[in-house]
This record gives C-alpha cells, structure tokens and sequence, in this order.
C-alpha cells in the first residue's frame, strides 16, 4: 500500500518499521472477515484494516490521536487473528503497539478510561497487591449488577469485580523461589514462569504443571524476583513499563540460565508466552539487554509445546470429550495450534475443536474489563459455539479464557467446566484431580 | 499514479454537506453514520488503493428498510451513492468520490434461511462468500463460486461483479448459482427478483444485475444455489517445463471430453511467492504449474485422474503430486487463493484479470511477458487456466510514481491484447474504475450507449456509482433525469 | 402479413430494421417459425425472419464454444457438436410436438426464448449457457453484448437480458454458446408407483445427493399410462456411471426398487420429457409452471381440487407441464394462485389465439418492475417496433 509519510514524521523513532509494516498491506481485506470485532459490530473501523488504515493517517502526519481513532484503536482485542489470515505477512502486532503508545502519548483519555486503566496497571502485575485485595473483590462480587447501572464506568467496574473468583483460590503448593528436585533419574533444567494474576487467582495451574515435569524428570527452577511480564501495560500503551517489568524478567531468568544451564523457561499462560517470545524484538534498541532478551525469548515454550513430544501415558480412564479452545495468544500469537491436542488425544481425551474456533472469547488481556460490552459478545458467542459440541468438558491454555468461558457458561446457565490443559494432563497421568472437575458426576 | 480521472466533485453538493449529513442522521441511528475525517478516510478506497477518494459520509444500515429510506434520501436529494461490500474490489469498484455517500452493506451479514430439499441458501447482501458454504458445510454443501477473496467479500459484492473463482469451469460463475435477489430501487422502491423458483419469465433482471457493479440498485439479499459436495474432491498438482506445455495440456484435457473441478495455472515467480506463504508442496523445479482437481468417488477420482495424468505425460509433465489429505488440500487451496495478498510480501503489484481464449494462451503469455519486460517491470502469472480468465501480477513500487504510471501502462496494454485475441477486459472483477477507460477497446459506441440506456432506465440521474464502469465523457442520462 | 424481410446478412437486417423504423411498421420477429404460437399474438404489418441468416461462425471444440448466426437450424449445431463429441449443456426443447407447428427449429430461437429441457436442472438454462449475442437494436443498430470467452463482466450483462426476451428489445442476428462434451454413457433409472408426494420426495433426495442428476422427472399414473414412473437420469464417463447407478439405488431404497431401463428406452423417455409430448395430444392449454420444487404437488393438488389437470413434473419438481380445458381462461386465475403460493409463477405455452389475448401468457410483473420494463423497451426500442406486444401488452 502506498504511503505518504513526511521526513519529519519518518524520523520519530520507530516510524520507520511502522511504515515497512504499512507498505506489506495490500489493502486486501482477507482480515476483516477473522476480525472478531468486525464480526460483531460489521463496522470496518473496527477491523485490522480499517485500523491500519487510521494509524497510518495518524503516522503518516504524525497527528495526535483523535478520540474516534482512540475508539477504534481501543477496541482491538490484540487477538492477533489477522495475523493468522494475512496473506501478506503485516506485522501487525507491533504495528497496533506503535498506535498504542502513540495513543496513550497524544491523547488526553476522560477520567472514566484513566481510573480503570490505571488500577489494572497498577494491580495486576503485582501478585501480593492483587492477592490482598481480592477477599474484598470477592466479597463485593454480589454488588456487580448494581454497579453495572453506574455511567460511564459501572460495567468496566463490575467486569473487574467479576473476575475474582467466587470462592477464595487455593492455596499454593509451590512457592518460589525455589528448585524443586525430581525424586528420580533427572532429565533436564527447567524455569518454569511464576507469572502474576495467574499467581494469584489460580496457582493449581503451576502446581500442576511442576509436578508433571517433576513426574518427568526435570529440575523445576521458580525464579527469583520475576515480576509481571509487560504483555499488560504494553497492551495499554505505555511500553517504557513494560521494558522495564521485562528487563526484570529477563535478569531474573538470566541469574538461573548462569548458574545451571536451562533448557527452556516454561510457560502456562500462553498471553505472556507471546509477549516474552516477542522480547527480542521489545528490548532490541537496548544495548545492554538485546542479546540475553533474545536468549530468553528463545528459550521460551509453552507448557504444551514442551510436553509435546513426551512420552505421556494415561494412568487412569480416559475418553471424555474435550472442548480444545485455542486461546489467541496461543494459536494466532505463538502460532501452536496441534501441540495442545496432540497431547491430549495421547492420553486417551476425545478432543473436538470448537466451530469459528479462530475467533477470540472476548478475554484477551484487561479487555473484558475495558470493554465489557464486546468482550460480553464475544463471550456468549464462544460459549454457545462450544456448547455446540457438548463436551464433558473445555480446556485451553490460558486463565483470561478459562474465566471468561466459565462466566459464559455461568451466564447460559450451564455447569461445562473449563480446564487448564496441563491440569488434564496431570490428573491423566494419576495426578489430582482437576479443582473444577471435583463434585461433577459424570466425570 | 492518477492516470485515471474522476469526475468533478459538485460543489453544490459540498456546500449542502451539513444539511445532508442532518438529514441522514433523521434516518438512521448515530452508530450508522460516519462523518468525522479520520474515519471516513478509511472508506476512500478498497483493495485497488492506488486511487482513492474521501466520501461526503458513510452510512452503515442494518435493514433493507434503512437502505431503502437512505437510498432514496439521496436520490432525491441528488447525491451519488457507493455501494460497498467489503471492499475487496481489485478494480475500484468501491472507490467513493468527494460528493458521495457511501452505502456499506457490512452489518448485513446474517444467513436467514437455509432451505436443503429446495437447495437453496437465503442470506443478507453482506454476507460473506465463505460463510455462505460454511452455514452448509456441516450438511455436505456448498456455495459454488469462489473467488479468491471468498473468505472476506461479500454476497452483494459477488453478484455485483458477477465474481467466478477457481471452480466455475465446472460449476458457472455467480449469476448461474443466482436464484433471486431483494433489490433496493434508485428511488427507495424495493423488489424482488426471481426467488425460489428457476427461470422466473419476463427480462432477465436477475442476470442483468449480476455484474451490474452497483449500478442498477442496492442489493440487500440474495437467494442463492446450494449444491451437494461431491463425496471427495483432490486437487492434483502437474508441473511443466514451460508453459506451452501446460497450456497445451489443458487444450487436451478439455479437447478429451474432461472438465475438471478447476484447472488453476502458475508461472515459476507466483509458484515461488505461494509457496513461500502457503508451504504447499508447490515443485519449485519448473516453469509452470498446474492445479487439477478431479472429484467424486476415490474410484471416480482415480479414473479421472489416471486419464488426465495420461494426457499431462503427452504433454511432457515433469512432476504429479496428488493431495494425500484434507490438510494437504487446504494448502493446496490457501496457497493458489491468497497469491495476491502473498505477492504484496514481494513488491506492489496491480491484478489484471483478462479472459483470452483458451488456445490464444501461449501467444499471450509470451506477449505479457514480453510487454512488462518492455516496461522493466516483472509480472507472475496466476490464473484459472480451463476459462482463459488470466490474473498477470504486474509488480512495481507504488512509492515511485514512474514505476506507477508505467505499470498502470503495462496493464493497459495487457488488456488491450486480451480484447484483440477475441477476448475481454475483465473475467470476473469488474470494471471499476480500472477499466473504465478501456471500454472503448472492446465496445463501440453504439454497444455502449446500448448499455447506458438500460442503465439509466434504472438510475435517470446517474447517481448509483457513477464514476465505474462507463467512460465519462459521452454518457446517456435517462429520460426523467 | 403484407411484407417478410429474410436478411441474409447484418447490413441487410439493419437496413430492413431501419426501414420498418421510417415507417414506424411494427415488426413480428421470426426464425424457423415453430414457436410462433408462444406469447401473445403480435400485431405487425411486417415481419422479419432470421431464417436466411444462417451457418456457424466460430466453432473452437478445445475452448468449447460455438458461434451461428441465429437462423442457423438447431439440428446442424447439434451435428456438428457431435461430430467433435459435444452438446449445448441445456438440452433445448422442441415446440413443435405440443404447438403442432411444422418448420425448423433455429438457435436464434432458442437464445430469445432461453429455451431449455430437463438437463437444466444440473447444467443450468439456455441463457446460463449464452455467452455472446449480436443484434440489431430498436435504432437500427448493430450491437454486440458478451463474446467468445465464458467469464466476462466487461459492462452489462445485455446477453442474459436478450435471453428470453423474445425479441422484444432487438433482432438477434448471431448468438455464442458455451458447449460441453458429450456423456460418454447414459443411464436411466427407474422407480414406478410413486404419487407424486413421493415422487418430489424422492428426487429431491437424489438432486441433494453427491451422484450429479442430470434430470429428474415423474409422470403421475395416467400420464405415464400405467404404473406412475419416476425418473432418474445420470451421465458421464461409463466407469462413473455405473458407480453413480449403484449408489444412488441404494440411497432411493426406501422409495422402491430403483430398475436401469435399456439405453435407447431411457434416452427417448427424457427426449419425450424434454418436449413435453406426455402432454401433446391433450386438447386445451398447457400451462408450464416455474415452482419451489418441494412445494409442487401440493400445487397440482390445489389446483385439482378446483379443475381437471393433467400433469407431469420435470427438474425435481421446479417444473410443471399442466394440461387443462381453455374454459375459464384457461384456468389462469386457478393456476397463477397455485403457482404464486407455491413461490413460483405460471407461463402458458399452448393455448388458441383468442385465449392468448385475453390471458396474459407471461405472468404479469409487480407493478415496480413492470414499469421498468416499460421503460427498458422505450430504452432499447423506443419506437416499439420488436414484436410489440409478445410477452406484455404495452411492451
């Protein structure tokens, strides 16, 4: 696509990228039809093409954001699904990053978009700030219709306080730092990622997976002093945070890969694998951090892309039928749509992919809580497209989706329970039983 | 590159915009209209972005009854109006003007009724291609034309360009799997056109439409043909050392008694560019590429495939690889379907869409060849070989306005050669704009004048996307203008 | 009729077009003269036929494409596609078994009337297949619309709209045609004793199977003259043929005993079929009725109930052949409320001249689209001159 970028406007740093990125699009529109908000609001500017067509007004005369641009900018659920279908290959997720942090620079947002926005920055990524408030959270939940009614800022409130869990999270049962030794024949040196809500809303889900590495013979390192991985205020627009929460990350993983040689950093919550195997590229203006950011992004894998070529056995009856959701960080942003499956149909699940199983849940990061509106949408259509195939059960790879699914189906007054994947393969492998599964008779 | 004109925006017309844009606002809900600058500059163009043109507003309707009340608001109001699908037109079909209002049909994307015994699908106009088959998919259906932008252009946009697609040699383009259409009127008059039953008497309103590019009405639903899959479908991939061999192959296949499913061609700088998208298996190894897909029974397919292998041999096919699995198919597919889109990772390019007649084949691709070479410019050759409907890439850098000019002249001279070996300018992507100019080359006169009649029996005052389609200078308003 | 013009070529049909244009002499528009008894009788002083326009002009077999001036008989295109091992797709029906007309069956004709027969069911109609017209307009000009090639949306589609219009908005002086080749192997099943609930039944589940009908007909009891017969017909390679055969007898199990008749039996049945000679030797009209297909025998039965019929059902349904008394004018009131419940429309193809004027063969078009064609006929022949009248009085 042709572009008409000044000299001026080319030489504000990253303009540069922004507009070979602007120049692979051919104005196509192949990515419209996957874009989920397009979808639902049949509205082109609420779709990949009609945003990169506003940010490269916006960046071509280095404009500042207009409310409508910020709108639609906003909007974007970063879900990445345009990616998949983009014949031409557009960059656009670090294209979206570039209007986003252009976005938060030039436009003055009403307080009713700040106050949220700063509260999730400001919680979120800190699991200890997070865990404290979360008994009120929960204790206010009742009160999120109520406040749903309130202008302007009720529904993003009563998003927020629905995401705490109705019953207080378990306790966890591996704490780091820490190294956890395999009882037998070790195998290998594993990182495996604390991550920060996920820490505090369902730390089941790394208690699982340390003990099927440990079940496979690897030494499960718990980093010291990791700290949030930046995919959140990156998605908010205010990247100098995110390097900086990076930065932490990358030392932290660092210090272990010095002291023994790790053969991957594990992750299972594929919304930050996305964002760490993206470091190379976040941290590559930064001398000092460039090449060991690049290492860790490498060494970066999902928990199911790791699991995948393991020999995984089922120690107890199998053959229910899962609902595989592929969560969009996972198929769109790290592009591993078999691995998951792969494993599952190994350990004896019926696994069925969900219809339009390309289009995101609505989760997607803060979204639900920005835009409870659509995310609501998007919500319902998921669910209703997975109740299509009466699974016994869902599972997929990321919390935000098993929230949001689990309310989907709390709203359609179904009792369908939403698994993490590496739960699954735990309980198969003889393991606990997943939290969600217990009390449900048919399983 | 502004080689091709536009008409003059009515000042008249500009100077009324806040009263008309009030007026619009009495008829539709606020989230229905587009009025600020940024946001309608994302409607100045569609996917033949080389020109582009910002409208007065844009109007999202839901109903053909909002439609209806906007269409017929502009009539009277004497404001043109661009109907838009969308947007994927290669050939500026969806390119507003200064003076206009944009009508897109996107929010128009339900299907309303699937009919199995009758074999028919109702679905609004902004549906998409795609989503047509996958509503059907389920029960072993599907919607037969499939243009390569399937998964995103829409219905109303396929009958608008009478769009074909890789599988019309066998099962016809659009306006043959067209049962019936709701059609807004100039005036805001709705009708229906044909409907549930074949060969509804009277003129064929139903063809004239299909094709019609906007021109004749706004289209806000569709009835259209379902058909029963066949019980497996394989595409079969046939490389050639050359591309007489291949076209040579084709002649003889067909010559044979054989229309395959599709017969898709290549040349060495698409297979390459697809390939590198799609990791479809593509030979790298030859000069030309054929897609066959052979459907039916396994025991039909292999004795189909076995005739046309025999046939390929005789022309000197270097490579078969057969499709060992739906995953391998759809790459097969993916591949030949997104070479536009994964050409842009190249270079810019523009898309003709010639037809030539089958046998004129090798003669025109040895002058395409020799045409952009004479410009310094490079093409890759895709197209659907069983129907001569060419699909040259020409590649340039839409950055270097010389390059542009010159491979817009590459283009032309391509379609003029399309029209003097007996065939046309444009297969099944519409005039638009692109062409505009060149009708003069197929058509004379009379034939157009013949055409702008009919049309201006529908649109007196020209008001339904003027700009497309018809030379500007020497047009025929209707009698009631 | 005082004065017959027979143009041998384009300028002399411009020329007598251009005359009858000075005099402002209506003209009838004819070929070979065997469908003169469709539409409504047609006032004009002069005639034009397209009789001496005759012979083919392109025939490329390797691009399956064929070009005659239109009054080139049916039967010499059908010749010469056959020596080459090909066919027109759609299977044109010959008037002559019901209008008792006598003369030459012309291509021209079957472009103006988008004449079909049963393969148009799979293979679409005449006009599906028309790529390409020559005519000469209402202004005394030659005009060409479409071409040799099959995909072409280079400006409006006038080829389609020639279609069908019986010559109302020009005279054709050379058509173009898509052609396929030739099934090398035909087969006819059979299944008797279905009524005709069933029998729609049954071929809507062999039209929605994956085994490629190329026609589908039933004949109720008394037309068929003994067991009522359903009938299935598949083409293709013979390997394919015979598999197709099997699966589908099978799948149409349930229906009865699916028997393959002899080949020549099977191919005379849907050549009667295709000129609806089931019909021929009953007085009266015949109505031909364009209909949702699922909804067709409740249709003849609606009918029934309220007039003595005849019928048989071709395209799955889609088509009814409807042979009734001309009292009443000849059912039309009866016939058309049937046919527009069942979402479909009615055209009367046989019936004397005087019920011809006063029932309207064509069904009349909403008021919308009427006065659109009003305006499409001034457009394309603003003097009216083309068989003023033929298919709408006015038109």
């Amino acid at each position: 696509m042709q572009t008409n970028f000044s000299l001026a406007a080319l030489a504000v740093p990253g303009m540069q990228e922004a507009e070979k990125i602007l120049r692979t699009c051919v104005h196509c529109g192949f990515c419209t039809a996957t874009c989920p908000t397009y979808l639902e609001l049949g509205d082109e500017l609420d779709s990949p093409r009609g945003r990169i067509y506003l940010i490269k007004s916006m960046f071509e005369q280095n404009a500042p954001a207009s409310e409508e641009v910020a709108t639609h900018i906003d909007r974007c659920l970063t879900c990445l699904s345009c990616m998949t279908t983009c014949p031409s290959g557009v960059d656009y997720m670090h294209l979206i990053d570039k209007a986003r942090v252009h976005v938060e620079e030039t436009y003055w947002r009403p307080w009713h978009q700040r106050l949220p926005r700063y509260l999730l920055a400001q919680l979120l990524p800190y699991p200890r700030r997070f865990a404290a408030l979360l008994p009120f959270a929960r204790m206010a939940r009742p009160l999120a219709p109520l406040m749903a009614k309130i202008p302007k800022i009720g529904q993003t409130l009563a998003a927020m306080l629905t995401l705490a869990p109705k019953e207080a999270p378990p306790k966890a049962t591996f704490k780091g730092p820490a190294l956890l030794i395999p009882k037998g024949v070790k195998r290998g040196r594993v990182a495996l990622l604390g991550g920060c809500a996920q820490k505090a809303l369902a730390p089941n889900i790394n208690d699982a997976a340390v003990r099927v590495l440990a079940l496979l013979g690897y030494e499960v390192v718990l980093p010291r002093g990791e700290g949030c991985c930046g995919a959140l205020v990156q998605h908010m627009g205010d990247e100098s945070t995110a390097r900086e929460q990076a930065r932490k990350l990358v030392n932290a993983i660092w210090d272990e890969h010095e002291e023994a040689e790790l053969e991957a950093v594990i992750i299972t919550a594929s919304g930050c694998g996305t964002s760490i195997k993206d470091y190379g590229h976040l941290l590559a203006g930064d001398q000092a951090y460039a090449a060991r950011a690049a290492t860790v992004a490498g060494l970066a894998k999902d928990i199911s892309e790791f699991l995948a070529d393991k020999d995984l056995a089922a120690k107890i009856p199998t053959g229910q039928v899962v609902a595989y959701h592929s969560a969009c960080s996972m198929q769109h942003g790290q592009k591993i749509t078999e691995a998951p499956k792969t494993i599952l149909k190994k350990l004896g699940f019926v696994v069925r992919d969900v219809p339009e199983g390309h289009i995101c849940c609505g989760s997607a990061g803060t979204y639900n809580m920005l835009q409870p509106e659509i995310s609501g949408r998007l919500r319902a259509r998921k669910t209703k497209n997975i109740a299509r195939l009466r699974p016994h059960m869902v599972a997929t790879g990321n919390l935000g989706c098993i929230s949001q699914i689990s309310l989907g189906f709390d709203e359609r007054g179904e009792k369908t329970p939403v698994v993490h994947t590496v739960e699954l393969v735990e309980w198969a492998l003889g393991g606990e039983k997943p939290k969600a599964l217990v009390g449900i008779r048919s399983l | 590159m502004s080689a091709i004109a536009f008409p003059t925006p009515d000042s008249e017309i500009l100077a009324r915009r806040d009263a008309l844009i009030a007026g619009l606002a009495a008829l539709v809900p606020a989230d229905a209209l587009i009025t600020s600058e940024d946001e309608r500059r994302a409607f100045e163009t569609d996917a033949f972005t080389a020109y582009r043109r910002m409208p007065l507003a844009v109007v999202l309707p839901r109903t053909t009854e909002e439609v209806a009340k906007v269409l017929a608001y502009c009539h009277h109001a004497k404001v043109p109006v661009i109907p838009r699908g969308a947007g994927t037109s290669l050939a500026g079909g969806a390119i507003p003007q200064e003076d206009a209002v944009v009508i897109g049909l996107s929010r128009l994307n339900r299907v309303l009724d699937i009919d199995f015994p009758n074999r028919i699908a109702h679905v609004q106009a902004g549906v998409t291609n795609l989503s047509i088959t996958n509503a059907v998919s389920a029960e072993g259906y599907f919607f037969a034309p499939d243009p390569s932008s399937q998964l995103a252009c829409t219905i109303g946009g396929n009958i608008g360009m009478n769009s074909g697609g890789a599988h019309c040699l066998k099962y016809g383009v659009t306006t043959n799997n067209i049962l019936g259409v709701t059609l807004v009127l100039v005036d805001g008059t709705v009708v229906e056109i044909g409907g549930d039953a074949m060969d509804a008497p009277g003129y064929d309103y139903l063809g004239l439409v299909c094709g019609s590019e906007g021109q004749l009405g706004i289209i806000t639903e569709a009835k259209v043909r379902i058909l029963r899959a066949a019980e497996g479908a394989r595409p079969v991939l046939f490389g050639f050392e050359t591309s007489e061999q291949a076209g040579s192959a084709v002649a003889a296949i067909i010559g044979a008694g054989i229309i395959p499913v599709a017969m898709e061609f290549m040349d060495k700088p698409a297979i390459e560019i697809c390939e590198a998208f799609a990791h479809a298996g593509y030979p790298l190894d030859v000069d030309a590429l054929l897609i066959i897909e052979v459907e039916g029974s396994d025991e039909e397919m292999d004795a189909a495939l076995a005739r046309i292998v025999a046939i390929a041999k005789q022309h000197g096919v270097k490579t078969v690889k057969e499709s060992k699995s739906a995953i391998e198919t759809a790459a097969i597919w993916k591949g030949r379907k997104s070479a536009f889109g994964a050409t842009g990772r190249v270079a810019d390019y523009i898309c003709m869409d010639g037809t030539i007649p089958t046998g004129q084949l090798p003669f025109v691709l040895r002058r395409i060849d020799e045409i952009v070479k004479g410009y310094g410019l490079r093409v890759a050759n895709v197209f659907h070989a069983g129907d001569g409907n060419l699909h040259p890439l020409v590649l340039y850098n839409v950055n270097d306005p010389e390059e542009a000019r010159k491979a817009e002249d590459a283009g032309n001279d391509i379609l003029k050669l399309c029209v003097e070996v007996g065939g046309c300018l444009t297969g099944e992507h519409g005039v638009g704009i692109e062409k505009r100019d060149l009708m003069n080359h197929q058509f004379n006169r009379e034939d157009l004048h013949e055409q702008m009649r009919i049309r201006a029996s529908f649109d007196a005052r020209w008001i339904l996307n003027p700009a497309k389609v018809f030379p500007l200078d020497g047009r025929l308003a209707g009698e009631a203008a | 009729m005082k004065q017959i013009d027979t143009p041998q070529s384009e300028a002399q049909a411009i020329e007598a077009v251009a005359s009858a244009l000075a005099e402002r002499t209506p003209l009838r528009i004819t070929g070979g003269g065997t469908r003169a008894g469709l539409g409504r009788p047609v006032a004009a002083a002069r005639g034009l036929s397209a009789a001496k326009l005759s012979g083919i002009t392109l025939y490329e077999p390797a691009e399956m494409v064929i070009g005659a001036k239109a009054g080139t008989p049916l039967a010499e295109i059908e010749a010469t596609l056959a020596e080459k091992g090909q066919r027109l797709p759609f299977e044109p029906m010959d008037h002559r078994a019901i209008l008792g007309s006598t003369g030459t069956p012309t291509i021209g004709a079957v472009a103006a009337g988008n004449i079909s027969g049963p393969r148009r069911v799979m293979a679409g109609a005449a006009r599906d297949a028309l790529i390409g017209v020559r005519y000469v307009n209402g202004r005394a000009e030659a005009i060409k619309n479409g071409g040799r090639v099959m995909k072409n949306v280079t400006g409006l589609d006038l080829v389609k709209f020639q279609a069908g219009a019986y010559g109302t908005l020009g005279f054709l002086t050379e058509v173009t045609f898509r052609v396929v080749p030739r099934a090398e192997q035909e087969a006819v099943l059979v299944i008797e004793g279905l009524d005709d609930a069933r029998a729609i039944a049954a071929m809507s589940t062999a039209l929605t199977s994956p085994y490629e009908m190329t026609g589908t007909a039933h004949l109720p009891a008394d037309v068929a003259g003994g067991a009522a017969r359903t009938l299935f017909r598949l083409e293709g390679f013979a390997d394919s043929v015979s598999y197709r055969t099997r699966a589908l007898r099978h799948m149409l199990a349930g229906f009865g005993k699916a028997e393959t008749l002899a080949s020549d039996v099977g191919s005379k049945a849907f050549a009667d079929l295709r000129d609806a000679k089931p019909l021929a030797a009953e007085g009266g009209a015949i109505w031909r009725l364009s209909v949702k297909p699922s909804l067709a025998a409740q249709t003849v039965a609606q009918i029934r109930a309220q007039r003595a019929a005849r019928v048989f059902y071709d395209w799955g349904g889609g088509l009814i052949w409807l042979a009734t008394g001309i009292e009443s004018e000849a059912g039309a009131g009866v016939i058309r409320a049937a046919a527009k419940a069942a979402k479909g429309y009615a055209t009367l193809q046989r019936a004397p001249e005087e019920v011809r004027v006063t029932v309207p063969p064509f069904e009349p078009e909403a008021p919308a689209l009427a006065a659109l064609t009003k305006r499409i006929k001034t457009a394309a022949d603003p003097a009216g001159i083309f068989n003023p009248g033929l298919m709408f009085a006015g038109v």
